[in-house]
């Protein structure tokens, strides 16, 4: 280090060519947007589809419960879709976890070579268009598609099943385009568990589900907990997913945001409900930095107690 | 015991195959299809045929039915070609800008470091829609007109993180020392920098720049948004075909974007393997 302190003049003038130009283009063309993106939250939409430059915290009355009684009554409509893009949202995190917890067992025990192939196999998806992957359920839940036609060619169907459109298709729709997304973080812990604890549970007498409960699954939580942020953050403001697999049947915060900016032209409440999910990621980031300090804090802990 | 051990471990590897079908067969279904001549229903196998595949390089009218999608093949090149164009431009840009910041959060020691963790880390935890109706307002109450360079613009302001997060993982397994041999040995910081520190982090650089280039590509949430009506990319097209409703040709061009993706994958991971 000391060689290159000679010159210490020379040294901030790298560091400012460095960091000048993209500290301006960041600057103007990310932190500038959403900047404005906050303001325009609280401002008053306008009659085309401009902005009154007034402040107006009606775009959040309007969903949360006190809207501008000039032109409408209180509709809990946008916070019902709310509520139920954090179910969906929630409801592919389980599924993608159940999905990939198992799988990350079984890689975990492979040998090297073995386990380096399947962990391409894993990541290569991601690599793959998702308009693809998405396009591709469309293909299998189709009612011509290819699910229906195979279970009414073997006579268990008579009618095509209403697979599109549903709830279900959205949630198994997103939860396989996001499964890299979850798999590689729970690997990583589940790689890491050391099985000799497991053994040693199993030893002391603990039952299967008592050393699952007690020892693979507090080990596994980084994972569990890491997984489930990545892909609850992505699901829980998709448009796409819904607008393909759930067409206008299955309405999802992302969606009406989408509508917002447009067709209906209201920027203004478009980035109030934008803000609503960004609100929610946040509280999601908080309670998880809690819980990683928690674990962080009671593994110290421990360590201290055993040196 | 004995038994129930020999369960569990015939158990998860048949989960393990079951897992691979639910991942590959869907993509597998695409390319199977692509080839399938009947144009009514698509998923009901007739015949082999290449027609989907000339239809879209313009070739032949396949049938009447998709003379549709006839109309939109010129549409479809401009699309590709705007792809290519915004994924070449947003690699080069991020990849020099992430890795700029890399290397000054990395290598030297300023106030503001926490201030660029914090906004290299931002776009990862922000859902995509933010950015692009964020990006959307800008560039509207800017008086910005959209196009391929908006689309580019926007791409940038993410995609730094990402190249970011690449090369600053490379300069951490780093060792420091030979740069330390280097200046100790009389090389300025310019010297050690070209024949020192930028070799040893420039497969970090390539696997960001490829990253990059991948996600530019395939990017449609903030493409959408900030998308003029003449600078579609390839996934606004396909996007706008799937929800005015399906035809054959999507399989094949689908097929095409999968031989695509897959060959960068492999050169992805041939470099790395070089390393």
């Amino acid at each position: 280090m000391s060689g290159l302190e000679t010159n210490e003049g020379r040294k901030k003038l790298a560091l400012f060519g460095l960091l000048t130009p993209p500290t301006i283009f960041l600057g103007v063309f990310f932190l500038v947007p959403l900047g404005i993106m906050v303001v325009y939250s609280f401002l008053e939409p306008g009659l085309y589809g401009g902005v009154v430059w007034n402040f107006y915290d009606l775009n959040y009355g309007r969903i949360l419960g006190w809207a501008d009684s000039r032109y409408e009554q209180f509709d809990p409509v946008y916070l019902i879709v709310f509520l139920r893009s954090v179910k969906l949202a929630l409801t592919t995190v389980i599924l993608s976890l159940f999905i990939c917890y198992p799988a990350a067992f079984w890689i975990s025990r492979m040998s090297d070579a073995r386990k380096s192939f399947f962990l391409f196999l894993i990541t290569l998806p991601f690599f793959v268009s998702l308009v693809v992957r998405l396009f591709a359920w469309v293909l299998i839940l189709r009612p011509t598609g290819f699910l229906n036609q195979g279970l009414m060619g073997a006579g268990i169907i008579s009618e095509p099943l209403e697979l599109m459109f549903t709830n279900t298709a959205v949630v198994i729709g997103m939860a396989y385009v996001f499964i890299p997304f979850m798999f590689l973080p729970l690997y990583a812990s589940v790689e890491k568990l050391d099985m000799s604890l497991v053994e040693a549970s199993a030893d002391l007498g603990a039952t299967r589900l008592q050393t699952f409960r007690r020892v693979i699954l507090p080990m596994t939580l980084p994972g569990i907990i890491g997984g489930s942020i990545i892909v609850f953050i992505p699901s829980l403001g998709n448009f796409i997913v819904p607008s393909v697999l759930g067409g206008s049947r299955v309405l999802m915060i992302g969606n009406l945001i989408e509508q917002q900016f447009l067709s209906a032209r209201n920027w203004p409440f478009g980035s109030a409900l934008g803000m609503l999910v960004m609100a929610a990621v946040l509280v999601l980031l908080m309670v998880y930095v809690r819980i990683m300090t928690k674990e962080e804090e009671y593994a110290n802990a421990t360590k201290v107690k055993e040196g | 015991m004995k038994i129930k051990k020999l369960l569990r471990s015939s158990i998860l590897p048949i989960y393990g195959y079951f897992f691979f079908a639910f991942v590959y067969a869907p993509i597998l279904l695409i390319v199977v299809f692509s080839f399938n001549s009947n144009p009514v229903n698509m998923m009901i196998w007739e015949n082999f045929t290449f027609d989907w595949y000339r239809a879209i390089f313009g070739l032949s009218a396949a049938t009447t039915e998709s003379a549709l999608y006839l109309d939109s093949t010129d549409q479809l090149y401009e699309a590709v070609k705007n792809s290519l164009t915004i994924a070449l431009t947003t690699t080069a840009i991020s990849t020099v800008f992430g890795t700029a910041i890399a290397l000054a959060v990395a290598r030297f020691r300023f106030r503001l470091k926490p201030f660029y963790r914090a906004l290299m880390f931002m776009p990862m935890i922000m859902p995509d829609i933010l950015l692009g109706i964020a990006l959307l307002i800008f560039f509207v109450s800017v008086g910005i007109q959209l196009s391929v360079v908006t689309i580019i613009i926007g791409h940038c302001t993410f995609l730094i993180s990402y190249v970011f997060i690449v090369v600053s993982a490379r300069i951490a397994d780093m060792d420091d020392a030979l740069e330390e041999a280097a200046a100790d040995l009389g090389a300025n910081s310019w010297v050690t920098f070209r024949r020192v520190t930028f070799p040893m982090i420039l497969p970090g650089v390539i696997g960001g720049a490829l990253l990059a280039f991948i996600i530019s590509m395939d990017d449609l949430v903030i493409t959408y948004f900030i998308a003029g009506v003449d600078s579609q990319t390839l996934p606004v097209f396909i996007f706008g075909m799937l929800r005015r409703g399906i035809k054959p040709e999507i399989n094949a061009i689908a097929t095409i974007m999968l031989l695509f993706s897959l060959i960068i994958a492999s050169v992805g991971l041939y470099l790395r393997s070089r390393k």
